[in-house]
């Protein structure tokens, strides 16, 4: 790593990004949250504030991710849009409408994968068409069907979860998520728990998905290099308490590749992800107090 | 490799698996064997067959072997007649070929008097009675169980007290459960249902509370009610659990059938064990004890056999006869057939 190496400014558009933004940005608004607050009370302890006055907008077939330093109550925010929690205070407008409790307008992806051990793939994605549109067996078949053809997965319809590997088990979560045809899919750290091969696998998967339907995405990560290369806009939070930074607008032009990782848009993007979430103030900061315990002279560096 | 049997928690082969399970029985039987057979182990009394010229010998005691000694020096020296007997251990064990002859000929040996019942009667009796009364308290139990472990406030109002209650020894009920039911069958089955009910709602209740709630988040985002949350998730998340927690269940109402079965009018195997006591067969009474042994474990090799057929999602869990009889039944009738999403592969 040379440390000269200049970097553009990651404001700088070309024209067909500067374009695309200013189109993104006249399409509706879907998920419009203005001053969410959220504390937890444990008893016996001080209320911790975990997310302070947040305010931001997605808009229609918008990919959003959310990153920040851990603690920044970026997982908070997706259990919040989903009704999983309960806000403390703000207003979240879905479609203009307020959101009160989980609904099937608002799908889910957890980094746990959450597939119902006891269905078959089939079954998994055939649940939420049964359960929350009250679609019959033989139609909502039909459309998990789709659905799992569309996530490449038609060979193991009749598997079960324990029997897929971690990035099919996603995909089979993703597939359930969308059959619900939700306004909105929130993501959290869907990929945490992939390997990085499978992980890049899965981002380039999640990129096509988003390009054949119709659907907007809120994704929660922690990975810096995954944030520049799905999203359009990243929703940047500070920690203690979480509140937004900054709303960046990726210089990057659609369609991704993983070949942009060395464009000089993306690494303009990602350096200013990396100076916002771990200044380099806080890295010197963080030295061990070691005491040495080789012997003098057996150095390694 | 022979190393890594006693790793915590190590995986056995199938064959290793195999054959601890053998050995498991055999190393009983075989201790049982050495006890009942080999002279030096633990035989410290004699069993006079022949009491000979001694006066207070009568044939089938037991006397120790000391005294038989000296007894038969005495009348070595007096040129009487010789007492016979053979070694023997000082309880009432009899041996595994007498127990195993018991065992074979106790359901063809009519009943000492015309009035008691058969082996298999006094069995099937008390099957009966475990029957009704653990599908009883299951029919109330289990629902019950599964709203406490779903339902929180449900649970708080319900399990304290049945916390209390299962602490009240279910025999203590017997003389009140004569009094209002009377003295055939319906007290005992009540004491079994009283033994299992109380045990059985906080056991599944518990069970219940550990279904990952990760699964209920995800099906609410989904678009599950309250209802579809305990009737689609809750219920088929936990009842593999549950179903193993019926088969340690049906274990403890065995326990209680015996209690049972002593009050109003005594029925049976436990009566048929107490008059064989009465008549000192001693070899039928262990035969009946081993039988209700066997049949509770061929019941739970058959229930875990069963379970592994219609949980297939089970690990461990194989496509056999039970979904091959389904799937019979679902291609006659596609339509008609209601079939419990779970064991439809």
């Amino acid at each position: 790593m040379t440390a000269t190496l200049t970097v553009p400014d990651y404001r700088e558009q070309a024209p067909e990004v500067a374009a695309r933004f200013t189109r993104l940005k006249e399409r509706p608004v879907i998920l419009d949250v203005q001053g969410l607050t959220k504390t937890f009370t444990v008893p016996g302890r001080p209320t911790t504030l975990a997310l302070s006055d947040v305010s931001f907008r997605v808009h229609r077939r918008e990919l959003m991710c959310v990153i920040g330093p851990s603690g920044c109550g970026k997982s908070t925010l997706a259990r919040l849009v989903a009704g999983l929690e309960e806000p403390n205070g703000g207003k979240m407008l879905l479609d203009g409408k307020p959101i009160s409790g989980p609904g099937p307008d608002r799908g889910m992806v957890f980094q746990s994968y959450t597939l119902f051990p006891w269905l078959t793939v089939l079954k998994n994605v055939m649940f939420g068409l049964e359960v929350g549109k009250g679609s019959s067996a033989t139609e909502a078949e039909e459309e998990a069907r789709v659905w799992l053809q569309l996530v490449g997965l038609t060979k193991f319809a009749s598997a079960y979860p324990h029997q897929l590997s971690g990035g099919m088990k996603q995909r089979v979560a993703i597939a359930r998520a969308l059959a619900n045809r939700p306004r909105i899919l929130l993501m959290d750290e869907p990929f945490g728990a992939l390997d990085a091969q499978t992980r890049c696998q899965m981002q380039s998967y999640l990129l096509q998905i988003w390009k054949q339907v119709d659907i907007t995405i809120l994704f929660i990560t922690h990975d810096l290099d995954e944030a520049v290369y799905l999203s359009d806009r990243i929703l940047i939070l500070d920690a203690h308490p979480g509140r937004v930074r900054e709303v960046m607008e990726v210089p990057v032009p659609r369609p991704r590749d993983q070949d942009q990782f060395m464009t000089p848009a993306f690494i303009a993007a990602r350096h200013h992800l990396e100076e916002l979430i771990h200044p380099r103030s806080a890295q010197t900061a963080d030295t061990l107090p070691m005491f040495r315990m080789t012997v003098v002279g057996d150095d390694v560096e | 490799m022979r190393r890594s049997w006693f790793r915590p928690l190590a995986a056995l082969s199938p064959r290793a698996s195999a054959t601890l399970w053998v050995a498991s029985f055999v190393l009983p039987v075989a201790l049982w064997c050495a006890v009942s057979y080999v002279p030096f182990i633990w035989h410290t009394m004699v069993r006079v067959r022949d009491p000979g010229d001694v006066s207070w010998f009568t044939p089938g005691q037991l006397v120790e072997r000391a005294a038989f000694d000296a007894e038969n020096a005495n009348v070595l020296a007096h040129h009487g007649k010789l007492a016979a007997g053979r070694l023997a251990n000082p309880v009432f064990l009899p041996a595994p070929h007498e127990v195993l002859h018991a065992l074979v000929h106790g359901f063809l040996t009519p009943p000492a008097r015309p009035d008691e019942p058969w082996l298999h009667q006094s069995l099937w009796h008390s099957i009966q009675v475990i029957f009704w009364g653990f599908l009883l308290s299951s029919i109330l139990g289990v629902p019950l169980g599964i709203l406490c472990g779903a339902v929180p406030a449900l649970g708080r109002l319900t399990e304290p007290f049945i916390e209390f209650f299962r602490y009240l020894p279910a025999p203590a009920f017997g003389a009140l459960a004569v009094a209002v039911m009377g003295i055939e069958d319906a007290p005992k089955v009540a004491i079994i249902f009283i033994g299992t009910f109380f045990q059985q709602v906080l056991i599944i209740a518990n069970t219940t509370r550990r279904i990952d709630p990760a699964l209920l988040e995800a099906a609410e985002t989904l678009g599950a009610s309250r209802r579809t949350l305990v009737t689609r998730v809750v219920v088929p998340g936990v009842i593999t659990d549950i179903y193993t927690d019926m088969r340690v269940l049906l274990g403890w109402a065995w326990t209680y059938l015996i209690v049972a079965e002593l009050i109003g009018v005594s029925s049976g195997i436990t009566y048929f064990i107490n008059q064989q006591a009465k008549y000192r067969a001693y070899e039928r009474v262990f035969a009946s004890i081993i039988l209700i042994g066997l049949i509770g474990l061929t019941t739970d090799v058959v229930l875990a056999s069963l379970g592994r057929q219609i949980f297939p999602w089970m690990r461990g869990a194989r496509r056999g006869w039970f979904s091959a009889a389904i799937d019979l039944f679902r291609r006659r009738e596609p339509e008609a057939a209601v079939v419990d999403p779970a064991v439809q592969a």
